[in-house]
């Protein structure tokens, strides 16, 4: 299941708070962990900044062309989007709080999602 | 120096963001910003009463006593050191003892890429009446500037980082005030692509401002990472090595926070 390992990944790291997994051709949340609780507009938002900052449609946001990592800080969050590796539609997003060791976050990050991507 | 001057120095000192660790021990100094020695003075200068002030650089630490802004003498070192300045009140009538303080901080810390500082309770050191000499003193003796107010926060994030960027582009309310490395493709994405993105980006957003640091890894031809800092009036664009990833954003949140 999908969202079982969504809150796998969300209990292994304390800091995240949220986790939603969202196809960019449809610019979609397909699926969330099963804590967090952000309302629809809020998720749309967290898609959009997906879309913007991975370049949905090979528009890169900055620079020369689109990322597979993209992040947003801020003082009070830490925002996460990754690409899958086989599918590029396929997309995490993550809110974690400010403190967090985030090389070690997006390494488990990304696991989760090329497993959620290729279907395991 | 006059007390309005030191007043206003004090209250410098207290809206700096200095990070104090799970130890008591506060960074004084990253990346030589400011200068070790500097930094080290500071730390004396903001000692008014009879402290033993532990100053740590990787695995080596210095343990001063200090006392109404003024070094009293270098208590002990660690790798121990046969040096005779240590335990020695100093004094002004005593010049070579004064350069040899100098020597062994430069040799213990001079080139510590991060130095902290603990506060602790004073050691028995010396005579009750020798003062040593003050901070102040001692800067104009072994020429360093004791750096009295905060850096911007911008220019915090761009000394501690300054390995970590292979180009940098600074605009400042529109205006271009600093380039670093080859700025050209920073300067593409200045004039034709930054206005629209953060058009955008505000939008999704939903208006949330502040300080933002936006990293985009494997954004250019060449494989390197670009970032975009938002602080205020200051807009910073980056070419970085992906692997500092973690690095840039921890010193970030640590400056910003």
């Amino acid at each position: 299941m999908v969202v079982d390992k969504l809150d796998a990944l969300r209990q292994k790291h304390e800091g995240c708070t949220a986790l939603a997994f969202a196809d960019l051709s449809t610019k979609m949340i397909l699926v969330t962990d099963s804590g967090s609780n952000l309302r629809r507009e809020a998720l749309d938002a967290l898609c959009a900044e997906a879309a913007l900052l991975l370049g949905a449609g090979g528009k890169p946001a900055l620079a020369d062309k689109p990322s597979d990592r993209a992040s947003v800080v801020t003082t009070g969050q830490l925002r996460v989007f990754l690409r899958a590796e086989k599918e590029p539609n396929d997309v995490l997003c993550c809110i974690c709080g400010p403190m967090m060791d985030s090389d070690a976050f997006v390494a488990d990050a990304h696991t989760c999602l090329n497993e959620i991507s290729g279907g395991e | 120096m006059s007390e309005p001057d030191a007043l206003a120095q004090k209250l410098a000192l207290l809206v700096t963001r200095e990070p104090v660790n799970k130890t008591g021990a506060r960074v004084i100094s990253e990346g030589e910003e400011p200068a070790p020695i500097a930094a080290i003075l500071g730390a004396i200068d903001d000692t008014v009463l009879e402290r033993c002030l532990i100053f740590s650089c990787g695995q080596a630490t210095v343990k001063v006593i200090a006392a109404g802004r003024r070094l009293r003498g270098i208590f002990d070192v660690s790798p121990q050191s046969d040096a005779a300045i240590i335990g020695q009140v100093l004094s002004r009538e005593e010049p070579e003892a004064l350069q040899a303080a100098h020597d062994l901080l430069q040799d213990i810390c001079g080139k510590a890429d991060r130095i902290t500082v603990r506060s602790t309770p004073p050691e028995p050191f010396g005579q009750g009446g020798e003062r040593g000499i003050s901070a102040a003193g001692l800067a104009v003796l072994w020429d360093v500037v004791i750096d009295t107010g905060p850096k911007p926060p911008i220019a915090q994030f761009l000394k501690v980082n300054a390995t970590a960027f292979s180009s940098v582009l600074h605009v400042r309310k529109g205006e271009i005030i600093l380039t670093v490395g080859d700025s050209e493709a920073l300067q593409s994405i200045w004039t034709t692509q930054v206005e629209a993105f953060r058009k955008a980006h505000k939008k999704t957003i939903r208006g949330e401002e502040g300080a933002q640091l936006i990293c985009l890894s494997g954004a250019f031809d060449d494989g390197s990472a670009a970032a975009m800092a938002l602080y205020e009036d200051d807009i910073v664009l980056v070419a970085y090595d992906a692997e500092s990833f973690d690095n840039l954003q921890s010193s970030w949140r640590r400056i910003f926070a």
